[in-house]
């Protein structure tokens, strides 16, 4: 009875809970909309801002602290919309490719290091703002529109004609692809992170001390993984939308 | 967990919104921090290899003279040890000759002396022989 009771004990901290499907709603006007993730979403948006503020308020030729911390970040989104979009094209994407990047890498970050849990909500709980399909969907739809943009920014309405070429047949295909992009982009983003905080749910709830640790470490490195997928996959595509569907790679 | 809402325009909005400002307080001025501080480098490099250049052509420059110099002054001792030997054997010549000179003169002397010397000699033998012959006659006889 008493190793019972010490059980509930241990119980009795909820540190982690099962909660899946469960939202923090808010209502404007007829939209419902879910608080917890625009919460925390607010939270690495302000930390995102903060940084950024701290580091480019006195910008010093040899830099220290967090200017530096931000040019090596900076530093790495060129080198990674430069290897997706070429020498040439890479300087406007930058903002956009980088801040897809830190979004959701300080995003999962956020989720998997925060103890969220210790905050109470009514009703759902706080996690990382990629743990809600909404936002990933919202930035893989964001992704398409850039893409689309970059294509027909740069051929005009010959940007549709790479659809039919080189051979008219592949065009349901291509078409298609337009549909699978977003989709494959969000519902990675979305399933890698709300099975990484799951697994780690479970483990907490089964054995809360140490046992997850491990499974912790492997949830911070997919989530960084993640991040640097989405982003490498968003540069990738707007390069393609760029080059033309394919044909000219080397031109 | 597919429930989709109004969270998802406003997520878009805000993502826009966030690349917007990221853009005017971390990706403008620290791209600009970044490419002038290439610049600085790249120029600082392009000075320094310039001055790098500039000082290799003085130490060649240098290292001529230098040689130069060290061809000089062996010429200089050179000439100046055969001066020191021209001088030497002349001295030494001019001394001999003197000595020649001297010993010469002295020689003279001594005959110049001898013949006086034999001279006033003759002339006492005479006075001598004729006071012999005058002790050994009688002063009759010998006039």
């Amino acid at each position: 009875m008493e190793i019972l009771d010490g059980l509930t004990v241990i119980n009795s901290f909820t540190l982690a809970e099962l909660e899946v499907g469960e939202h923090f709603l808010w209502k404007i006007g007829n939209f419902s909309v879910h608080g917890q993730v625009l919460i925390t979403s607010w939270l690495v948006i302000g930390l995102l801002v903060l940084a950024s503020v701290a580091a480019s308020q006195n910008i010093q030729r040899i830099p220290s602290g967090i200017q530096n911390f931000m040019e090596y970040a900076l530093e790495f989104i060129r080198d990674l919309a430069k290897s997706q979009l070429g020498e040439k094209e890479y300087r406007p994407w930058v903002p956009f490719i980088g801040t897809l990047f830190l979004f959701i890498f300080v995003s999962n970050w956020g989720g998997a290091l925060v103890p969220w849990k210790l905050i109470e909500l009514p009703s759902g709980e706080l996690a990382a703002p990629t743990n809600d399909i909404n936002t990933t969907v919202a930035l893989a739809l964001l992704t398409s529109l850039a893409y689309f943009y970059a294509g027909l920014s740069k051929k005009g309405l010959g940007y549709f004609k790479g659809y039919v070429e080189p051979i008219p047949i592949l065009l349901p295909i291509k078409v298609l692809e337009d549909f699978t992009k977003p989709l494959s982009l969000s519902f990675r983003l979305f399933g890698n992170i709300v099975a990484d905080e799951l697994v780690v749910g479970v483990f907490v709830l089964l054995v809360p001390l140490f046992v997850p640790l491990p499974l912790m470490a492997l949830g911070l490195f997919t989530s960084a993984i993640q991040a640097l997928i989405f982003a490498t996959l968003a540069g990738a595509y707007i390069h393609e939308a760029l080059e033309g569907h394919g044909e000219e790679e080397h031109g | 967990m597919f429930d989709f809402d109004a969270t998802l325009p406003i997520m878009a909005l805000q993502f826009l919104l966030l690349t917007y400002i990221l853009n005017l307080v971390f990706y403008k001025p620290l791209t600009k921090a970044l490419d002038e501080r290439d610049a600085y480098v790249r120029e600082n490099e392009v000075d320094a290899r310039e001055r790098l250049s500039k000082a290799e052509k003085l130490v060649k420059e240098y290292e001529l003279q230098i040689a130069g110099a060290r061809r000089e002054s062996q010429s200089i001792l050179e000439q100046a040890q055969a001066d020191a030997k021209n001088i030497n054997a002349q001295k030494t010549a001019e001394a001999q000759q003197q000595v020649q000179s001297e010993r010469e003169k002295a020689a003279q002397e001594i005959q110049q002396q001898k013949e006086a010397a034999m001279q006033s000699l003759e002339q006492q033998v005479d006075a001598l022989s004729r006071q012999i012959l005058e002790k050994l006659l009688g002063a009759e006889l010998v006039r």
